[in-house]
């Protein structure tokens, strides 16, 4: 841009770090931020938002610190005097709150991580200017954007079903964090078929994926949500049957089972997780991961938005908080998966390391920052992956499902089967 | 009190899922409505104690079998199938005939009447495992292979020819 053609405005620019009127060059790059006038109003609304997500995520973080605290507060409740149906409702309530706090807390997040992870291996610098430091208000500032967007539904659009589809994809996946352990034995719900409780809701969500693109009424659409439910159904199969190995070794179906099975450490250092088992642990692992890729319609498995084919899939109609229900589910499942793949292979709560006997316990890092860290860089694996591969064909994609990995998953089973036999017989890893 | 508020609201929505597949015009809403009916089975399930047929119900009627159906229903399917009515005249015979099936279920509950569903539920994975592996480990089998034999078939016979 030369001299020449940079905007003049004639009305002083207010700054927003300093508060001073500024004449000279530095611009916000919105017309918002220009506005002095309608400054005070978008910063509360941006604080009102933040306040309330921060509030949600510190009731849960306050809840969730340590399930000792979840039981004092279970007995403070049960001594109020209330009806123990009630309690038990409030209970309910408040860990369902968590849960959801969970999940929106990380769609703030994760759309901002992606932003700044993209734009790096782009050699850009992302969201730099929201909030101050590196954009970190950026996400914030875009769902104000989407609650205040014109939703928006086409007249040959199906209104029930477009309605509908957003809540249909979305409810399960809240659904299915009930089991999720974010923690040694912390989980809003202790169910015996935990993996495949998970496994069934984030089945679920398809189905809404299916109504967005014939609800849209346009071909495009159409043809995205009939990918989505062609690529996600194939590749449940061999998610479930990766994840068959873990299940033998950890002899049970529980979350919080499998996870206890994974404590401990061979020669007294070597961390006993099941993607250390030889052979199994790891072929289970990538293909559990490549799997669930695949299942969260993520490059390189995002055929059903393909954008260069399809406009953007089964959410081309939609705009608004309906798209973004879309967007949270997305990234919601990338959270699910990344619990998952942290319980399943990386030890979920287990310390790395045993804990070195000079420093006393009481400063050992507890089990859920473990897990969520384990989470966070299995994330980052997710959106590395993103912004590193190309985009298979859906001929490719479907010939990749059955003819190598769902084979190789069974072969791997057999592989497990060969581990669990030699660990009966008394050798092998034990 | 909660578990029979629950059993009932399930039961409902199964039930009115299962009228909506037959009474709504839309081919697609029936296909949805079917997933909705089968959501309500594994509601069922759950309200029972039956945890490993709940987990199992979803997964692969709700979350495989309900999408298929929707799947060839919109890739299949022509305009007409949008607005036209999908029941005949029949309704007279389909009366006669709901009406015999519910009298001899109606019968059957009654043997069960004082049987007490309400039992504290509890985890039913590994019995169930150690029966199908144990006791009833032959047609565990055989089923399993009658299904294998009915993949192949339905891959040969839908396969191209290649000469």
């Amino acid at each position: 841009m030369t001299p020449a053609e940079k905007p003049v405005y004639p009305e002083p620019v207010l700054n927003r770090r300093s508060g001073k009127l500024l004449t000279g060059t530095r611009y916000w790059p919105t017309e918002l931020w220009r506005n002095p006038w309608s400054l005070p109003r978008y910063r509360a609304g941006a604080l009102w938002l933040a306040g309330i997500v921060l509030g949600i995520a510190a009731v849960g973080a306050g809840v969730g610190e340590l399930a000792a605290w979840g039981e004092k507060l279970l007995a403070l409740l049960g001594r109020s005097g209330l009806p123990a149906a009630v309690v038990a409702w409030v209970w309910v309530l408040v860990k369902l709150t968590c849960v959801i706090g969970v999940i929106v807390a990380n769609g703030l997040w994760a759309v901002w991580w992606e932003r700044k992870i993209s734009a790096h291996i782009q050699s850009r610098m992302g969201p730099m200017y929201a909030g101050g430091f590196h954009g970190w208000a950026q996400t914030i500032l875009d769902t104000i954007k989407l609650l205040l967007k014109e939703d928006v539904t086409p007249a040959a659009a199906d209104q029930v079903m477009h309605l509908l589809a957003p809540i249909v994809a979305i409810a399960p996946c809240v659904m299915a964090f009930a089991p999720v352990l974010f923690g040694d034995e912390l989980a809003a719900a202790r169910i015996d078929v935990g993996v495949l409780y998970v496994f069934a809701f984030a089945s679920i969500s398809v189905i809404g994926v299916v109504m967005a693109g014939w609800a849209s009424g346009n071909k495009y659409s159409l043809l995205g949500g009939l990918r989505a439910a062609a690529q996600i159904v194939s590749y449940e199969l061999p998610r479930g049957f990766s994840v068959v190995p873990v299940l033998m070794f950890a002899s049970s179906l529980d979350l919080a089972a499998i996870d206890r099975a994974q404590a401990g450490y061979w020669l007294g250092f070597f961390p006993r997780w099941f993607i250390f088992y030889p052979v199994a642990g790891q072929l289970a692992f990538i293909f559990f991961l490549i799997a669930s890729v695949a299942e969260t319609n993520r490059t390189p498995f995002d055929i059903p938005e393909a954008e260069s084919e399809l406009v953007a899939g089964f959410h081309t109609e939609f705009s608004g908080m309906k798209w973004s229900l879309f967007f949270l589910m997305e990234y919601g499942y990338v959270l699910l998966a990344s619990f998952l793949l942290a319980v399943f292979f990386l030890g979920g709560g287990a310390a790395p390391l045993p804990h070195p006997t000079f420093i006393p316990a009481w400063l050992s890092i507890p089990s859920w920052i473990w897990m969520t860290s384990k989470a966070m860089l299995m994330m980052f694996v997710f959106l590395w992956f993103r912004w590193t591969f190309p985009r298979l064909r859906v001929d490719q994609l479907m010939d990749f499902n059955w003819k190598f990995l769902l084979p190789w998953s069974f072969a791997n089973i057999g592989f497990a089967g060969v581990l669990v036999y030699l660990h009966m017989r008394g050798w092998g890893p034990g | 009190m909660i578990e029979a508020i629950a059993f009932y609201g399930m039961a409902a929505v199964a039930l009115t899922g299962a009228v909506l597949v037959v009474s709504l015009r839309n081919t697609v809403h029936s296909a949805l409505a079917l997933g909705l009916s089968l959501s309500g089975v594994a509601g069922l399930f759950a309200c029972l104690g039956a945890d490993f047929l709940f987990a199992g119900q979803l997964l692969i009627y709700v979350g495989g079998i309900a999408i298929l159906i929707v799947f060839v229903v919109m890739l299949l399917g022509r305009t007409s199938d949008l607005h036209l009515r999908q029941v005949n005249q029949q309704w007279a015979a389909a009366l006669l005939v709901c009406a015999i099936t519910g009298a001899g279920l109606w019968r059957l509950g009654g043997l069960y009447r004082h049987a007490s569903a309400l039992v504290p539920a509890a985890a039913t994975t590994r019995a169930i495992g150690l029966l199908m592996l144990g006791d009833y480990a032959v047609p565990f089998e055989v089923i399993s292979l009658v299904l294998l034999a009915a993949l192949l078939g339905a891959v040969f016979f839908s396969r191209k020819d290649i000469s």
